[in-house]
């Protein structure tokens, strides 16, 4: 790789210090007069890059400090230790050449605003970008065809639901086609279409303006989608940077299997679903975790077990997959992580 | 340049002519309970006293001092309820601006400008009732010279509600709520300021020393101008006081801001 990364971070560390209160009205009479102060690392000694029409995946457990990076990569947070380069500029100190060509779209916190149509928001974005009319028209156009909100775009947007006001903020995100994009959970809590849509619409953001991009998912649907190369954090450490290919393959090795029955099973159907795979009943509901390679057999002789009424088939939950990349890389030696260290 | 400001402003603008409810029956029952206070207030105390005149002015005096007092106090203060910067910092709205290639400051201040339109045309719809139902007091002296000398005392006066409510509101940066700070300024705001008693009440000594406090600038002084009782040296001291006090209050809004900014977790994103 010749080329300047769009993003580099080195070092990447961030300590929050958080003020703890003991529980009862005895802990918050002395939380009037002392309060105690505990370190939390939520960010340790990260280091990558991402190159011009790279899109990275950005994955770990809840608390991982995924988000803690993408705000330090945006800007938004300051770090402890460590340095970051983004388009060549140090991001938290907010230069408008910098931040007019970045972008950080968060699923979990609108930043359109709420008692305004999109449309109006939009409008406003474009005096703040000072995108030129022209070029403004011809994106609006495209980014509004392409997730298919015409109709909603005079809406207030607290009036939209919850999938649609997250086609406008993806919309508001690239109205001033960014270079570097951070995508923070942007499916969290939409249904399967929705999700569809977003994906197909940054693949397309993708194709045409090559940018650096960075998204979070739990989602490991997302991430098999979106991104080839994929970052694993756990307790804010950066344990793997490689294929995302590598991970799903080697690491992802059950699918779980839920089923909703018509009658609990009884002792005879629970011996036979345990030779299946790890198996859990809780009333008419059973959940199955069997090896992928066996997961279309097993589904036929839940089915055949038992009189099902519905079966969903999902991936390992991402931190089972991410806990089993953790104990391979103590045991094996070497894995193709270039960086990510411990302290 | 201004242009992301100016549509921050008329946004606002817009924004609050919205919400009709809201914006007329504040305007209204507001005022009106204000200004019944008032009324029966110092009615009751210059029948107990038996005075003609107290701290210079008469009874009708004394109303038309607290229906200016509260209608120029709307132009300088604008959305003084409401702690939007506080807000954003500890909701976390304030990272969305920390994205934007514009200052944050420089937006929540057209946003406080952008509330100047609809409390103007409170100030015109009120006033005009208020002329019209309380004749104009003897020892007012309103001419086109006051209105415009009170016209700045009040443009510099609004910028200075900003600035004084900006590093209050920072605190938020460490302190989970800055809700009580807000309404002990407004507190002490309204009783140094003198829309609770007019200024001309308090002691000599204490009169002077507030002289030197921004809080009078809000609306004793503004009146005082508007009704000619203050001499263009007069007005030039106060707006040199009123001058000193905005740098004052920008070197320590950018001073906290500064600070608060390296501790600011985002949270709530």
């Amino acid at each position: 790789m010749t080329s300047t990364p769009l993003i580099e971070a080195r070092g990447l560390s961030k300590t929050f210090w958080v003020h703890r209160k003991d529980a009862g009205l005895w802990g918050s009479v002395r939380s009037l007069v002392v309060r105690r102060k505990d370190a939390k690392e939520a960010v340790r000694d990260v280091s990558f890059r991402v190159d011009e029409g790279e899109l990275v995946g950005l994955v770990g457990a809840n608390g991982a400090g995924k988000t803690t990076v993408l705000k330090m990569l945006a800007g938004i947070v300051h770090p402890t230790g460590g340095d970051v380069r983004v388009l060549g500029k140090i991001p938290w100190h907010r230069d408008d050449a910098l931040r007019s060509r970045m972008s950080l779209v968060m699923g979990q916190k609108q930043q359109l605003w709420w008692d305004l149509p999109a449309a109006d928001g939009f409008l406003l974005l474009k005096e703040i970008y000072r995108v030129p009319e022209a070029r403004y028209r011809e994106t609006l156009g495209h980014l509004v065809e392409l997730l298919q909100v015409e109709e909603e775009l005079g809406v207030q947007l607290r009036r939209l639901s919850l999938g649609e006001r997250m086609k406008m903020e993806l919309i508001a995100a690239l109205l001033h086609s960014p270079r570097v994009v951070y995508l923070d959970e942007p499916t969290l809590g939409l249904d399967l279409g929705a999700q569809r849509a977003i994906r197909e619409f940054v693949l397309d953001y993708r194709r045409r303006f090559q940018p650096a991009m960075v998204v979070t998912s739990h989602y490991m649907e997302d991430i098999e989608r979106l991104c080839e190369r994929i970052l694993i954090l756990r307790q804010g450490q950066l344990v793997y940077d490689g294929p995302r290919r590598d991970v799903v393959e080697r690491f992802a090795r059950s699918k779980i299997l839920t089923a909703h029955v018509r009658h609990p099973p009884g002792d005879g159907a629970r011996v036979s679903l345990s030779q299946l795979g790890e198996v859990r009943v809780d009333g008419d509901t059973i959940r199955l975790e069997v090896p992928r390679e066996r997961v279309t057999s097993a589904a036929a002789a839940l089915m055949e077990i038992c009189d099902v009424v519905d079966l969903s088939i999902e991936e390992e939950p991402l931190g089972h997959i991410i806990e089993r990349l953790q104990r391979a890389r103590r045991g094996e030696a070497g894995g193709d992580s270039g960086d990510g260290g411990g302290p | 340049m201004t242009g992301p400001y100016l549509h921050v402003l008329g946004l606002e603008t817009r924004k609050l002519m919205s919400y009709r409810a809201d914006f007329w029956l504040h305007t209204v029952v507001a005022f009106a309970v204000q200004m019944a206070i008032a009324f029966f207030l110092w009615r009751a105390i210059f029948d107990a006293t038996g005075e003609g005149s107290i701290g210079g002015f008469a009874f009708d005096g004394m109303v038309a001092y607290y229906v200016l007092a509260l209608l120029i106090g709307r132009l300088v203060r604008g959305k003084e309820r409401e702690i939007t910067i506080a807000r954003d910092i500890y909701e976390g709205a304030l990272s969305r601006y920390l994205l934007f290639p514009a200052s944050y400051g420089g937006m929540k201040y057209a946003e406080h400008l952008g509330a100047l339109a609809p409390a103007a045309l409170q100030v015109v719809v009120l006033g005009g009732l208020a002329a019209v139902a309380v004749p104009a007091p003897a020892g007012f002296e309103i001419s086109p010279a006051t209105v415009a000398m009170a016209t700045v005392v009040v443009a510099f006066a609004n910028l200075l509600a900003f600035l004084l409510r900006f590093p209050i509101q920072a605190v938020a940066f460490w302190a989970d709520n800055v809700w009580s700070l807000n309404v002990m300024l407004r507190f002490v705001t309204e009783f140094l300021g003198g829309l609770l008693l007019p200024l001309s009440l308090f002691p000599e000594v204490a009169q002077k020393a507030m002289a030197w406090l921004p809080f009078q600038y809000f609306f004793y002084f503004p009146v005082a101008v508007l009704i000619g009782k203050v001499d263009p040296e007069a007005w030039l001291r106060g707006l040199g006081v009123m001058a000193l006090w905005c740098c004052l209050l920008g070197l320590l809004g950018a001073w906290v801001w500064r600070r608060g900014i390296r501790t600011y977790a985002g949270v709530g994103i």
